[in-house]
């Protein structure tokens, strides 16, 4: 009988169950080894499983477990099987579980705490296998408060010293771009919106590593960049019929929810293809915009590599010195630009300067210039003049008005509304 | 740590006593630590004078070093201290010499002779290959700065042994000339910025003192125009003064916070303007136990950082959740500092006590942002 574990004498998974004097005993069929007498489960192994188990009949096991612990475990259990995890994280997660509430901290803290708790160590398996599981995700599913969770998430990873490795772009990407449902024709999704799923997906993991190249990535929020890549992934795999659909409408017909970034990451990667496609002779001459660079985006991700590296000038050195930007930059330019110069083509025609490889948030120029403060003399034992002091103190005359004014508000709000 | 930085003492003495170059045999008997010192020093001028160096500023320089013995091989090769047995039988093996604080050039440079220090090697490759071997990993230590205690141990080896016309010098003097060498590479009072010449800026200052006596906070919120007090949300008045502009919470214990400053002294100043109020107000206001609590400073090292990166490398000092927070925290061990790292290459230090702890971590950590520079 499969599953019922192994002879102890000759290893053989052929165990029968039969009565002998109506007890029932298993029996190993090929050497005849009695293994067991009596039912197989038991009631240690009933609390184990955190089944109810009668008192009169209970070995006392669970009440090392507190009932808060028990719910708290089994909360992890359910959270990995509503997430469909493989069954390993399971008892990893319980295991992190357990361990965190062995700390008086985590024991006395409020039931919202030890729910968002639950979803931490859910969080930290899937995280440690590469399992693209976002936070935002996890709150949805326990209705809890982002804030919340970032405390708890980080007290814990403190309090058990974990190494929790970063989230797996690249996993990310599979799992998010699998969701979109726009692979099967629909009542909502027209024939010409159906794409393939291995053609979005492998142009939609080369726009994320652009992005991540160009500095899109590092310091935001990692689901709004793939939503852009997917959307323009989408659209440059059939640019005729897709350009009129906005990224918004897109996110609808896929029943994915629009993250409010997503919008400005859009913009930034058009910005970057549009740079890259000014190092292309041909494209240059069309003089794209951020509509018509969508067409070419199968053309500029397939030369992504040179072309970033023409596009853009190492931003670091530059920063210090950039006014001194050289007139003939020829050297700094890819293969194809070369031959351009060397054509004598007029000044207009050449490619644009490389611009600043630089995060976005570098590049746009500060709000307000935050002035160095001027190197203080203060020595921090001079005299108070009281004067300056007096200038905080109200007067005896000031001190009756304030307190009748605040008398008199007093007086108007405890009077009820005249019926 | 009163003491001037070594590089300081140069130039007067090189006034006093080049004209008289060599100096006189030591027949003279073994000089005092004035002009031990003097033997030194002349003979950094000496070999910076060889090579062309910039002044003769080698904070690693090891002064327990028998000195006469690199004298004289620059230019007397006939006197009596030319073979100095006890110089070598304390060069013994450099297993255990961590050289880890060499840039990498020097180290390659010099394999074949042992390294001392960046500058000593420099100097004295010219000067010292006729001598068989360096002084003794003991002076390395020297280079990097430990106590004193082992200075004066490796400096009483090598003297007892050197030729009778020197007497050995008393240990003490030796071991504060010696000490006054190794003070260098320690962190310094005033941030000399080896590296860049970026310094963090103090931004905030919170501070706690102690008035020592209960207050009535209903009555200073009454006759204080610059005070607010709403026990339902907040169990202290919260005061504001303009200059220096601060902020401060005063409880009914007596005790108060104040915070905004840009600097300690600024702090210090404000939290007596504050008592002062207090007192004014007709309460017993003293100054009791001023302490600086936290100490933030923020710096930008100009260029972007790829915080991923740094994430992978230093993971068990680093957090960096996108999700949560668009910066990397890294928490430093030595100073005990928290630092927030973002993209753009701002960081914000916080968590100190001294001003001297957040210019160290911003020491300790812009070498490491430097690496991740790169795209």
């Amino acid at each position: 009988m499969p599953g019922r574990g192994r002879c102890p004498d000759c290893g053989s998974t052929e165990l029968v169950e039969d009565s002998h004097y109506s007890q029932s005993q298993l029996v190993c069929s090929d050497c005849g080894c009695v293994i067991t007498e009596g039912v197989l489960t038991t009631t240690f192994s009933d609390e184990g499983n955190l089944r109810e188990v009668t008192y009169s009949r209970s070995t006392g096991e669970n009440e090392q477990v507190s009932r808060s612990q028990q719910r708290g475990l089994r909360r992890v259990r359910d959270l990995c099987r509503v997430l469909q995890l493989p069954p390993t994280f399971e008892d990893t997660a319980v295991a992190y579980y357990q361990q965190a509430y062995r700390h008086s901290g985590i024991r006395a803290a409020r039931l919202q705490k030890k729910e968002v708790l639950v979803g931490c160590c859910v969080l930290i398996t899937c995280r440690q296998h590469n399992w693209p599981l976002t936070m935002g995700a996890i709150c949805t599913l326990l209705y809890a408060d982002l804030d919340v969770f970032s405390s708890t998430y980080m007290q814990i990873v403190k309090l058990l010293g974990l190494d929790v490795p970063s989230l797996c772009l690249a996993e990310l990407v599979k799992t998010y771009c699998s969701s979109f449902k726009l692979f099967q024709a629909s009542p909502s999704v027209p024939a010409k919106y159906v794409e393939d799923k291995e053609k979005m997906l492998s142009r939609t993991m080369q726009l994320v590593e652009l992005a991540n190249e160009t500095w899109l990535v590092t310091g935001r929020h990692p689901l709004p960049i793939i939503t852009a890549a997917t959307f323009l992934a989408w659209q440059s795999l059939q640019p005729a019929d897709r350009l009129s659909c906005s990224l918004a409408r897109f996110c609808k017909l896929a029943n994915v929810d629009l993250p409010y970034p997503a919008s400005s990451r859009l913009q930034e990667l058009l910005a970057v293809l549009l740079r890259m496609a000014e190092q292309l002779a041909w494209l240059r001459v069309l003089r794209l915009d951020k509509r018509s660079v969508v067409k070419h985006i199968g053309d500029l991700l397939q030369h992504r590599q040179s072309l970033v590296r023409s596009a853009f000038r190492d931003g670091t050195a530059e920063v210090e010195t950039r006014e001194k930007e050289p007139p003939g930059w020829g050297q700094g330019q890819g293969e194809g630009e070369v031959g351009n110069n060397s054509l004598g083509l007029p000044q207009g025609k050449r490619p644009a300067s490389p611009a600043l490889l630089l995060p976005p948030c570098m590049l746009k120029s500060p709000k307000r210039i935050c002035p160095v403060p001027p190197v203080s003399t203060v020595t921090g034992d001079e005299n108070i003049s009281d004067s300056e002091i007096e200038q905080y103190l109200r007067t005896p005359q000031e001190v009756r008005d304030f307190q009748r004014a605040q008398a008199a508000r007093q007086a108007a709000t405890s009077v009820p509304n005249p019926p | 740590m009163a003491s001037a930085p070594w590089p300081e003492r140069v130039p007067r003495l090189l006034a006093r006593r080049l004209p008289s170059y060599p100096p006189p045999p030591p027949t003279v008997g073994l000089p005092s630590m004035e002009q031990e010192e003097t033997y030194l020093e002349l003979y950094l001028d000496q070999c910076s004078a060889q090579d062309g160096l910039a002044p003769p500023r080698s904070p690693l320089f090891s002064p327990v070093a028998p000195y006469d013995m690199y004298i004289l091989n620059a230019s007397n090769p006939d006197t009596a201290f030319n073979s100095n047995p006890e110089v070598k039988e304390t060069s013994g093996d450099f297993s255990s010499v961590d050289l880890s604080f060499l840039p990498d050039e020097v180290t390659q440079e010099n394999k074949d002779q042992p390294v001392i220090s960046k500058h000593e090697t420099e100097e004295n490759s010219e000067s010292q290959s006729p001598q068989s071997r360096l002084p003794s990993p003991s002076e390395q230590d020297v280079g990097l700065g430990l106590n004193s205690s082992s200075l004066s141990n490796s400096h009483s080896q090598l003297h007892p042994g050197d030729t009778d016309s020197v007497q050995p010098p008393p240990e003490k003097p030796n071991s504060d000339s010696l000490s006054l060498a190794s003070i260098t590479p320690m962190t310094p009072m005033t941030p000399i910025s080896e590296c860049c010449g970026i310094v963090p800026q103090l931004q905030n200052i919170v501070s706690t003192v102690n008035l020592a006596c209960k207050l009535d906070l209903k009555k200073i919120a009454l006759q204080a125009k610059n005070a607010e007090y709403n026990p339902k949300r907040f169990a202290a008045v919260i005061m504001r003064i303009r200059e220096p502009r601060t902020t401060a919470l005063i409880f009914s214990s007596g005790k108060m916070v104040c915070t905004g400053a840009k600097s300690e002294e600024q702090s210090r100043l404000a939290a007596r303007k504050y008592a002062r109020v207090v007192q004014k107000l007709g309460f017993p206001a003293r100054f009791l136990d001023f302490k600086i609590q936290n100490m933030v400073g923020s710096c930008d090292v100009r260029f972007p950082i790829r915080l991923e990166g740094l994430v992978l490398t230093h993971q068990q000092f680093s957090s960096y959740e996108p999700e949560l927070f668009p910066g990397l925290i890294y928490r430093m061990v030595k100073p005990r500092i928290v630092l927030l790292i973002f993209v753009s290459g701002k960081v914000v230090l916080t968590g100190a006590k001294e001003r001297s702890e957040i210019y160290e971590a911003f020491e300790n950590i812009y070498p490491i942002l430097k690496g991740f520079k790169k795209a």
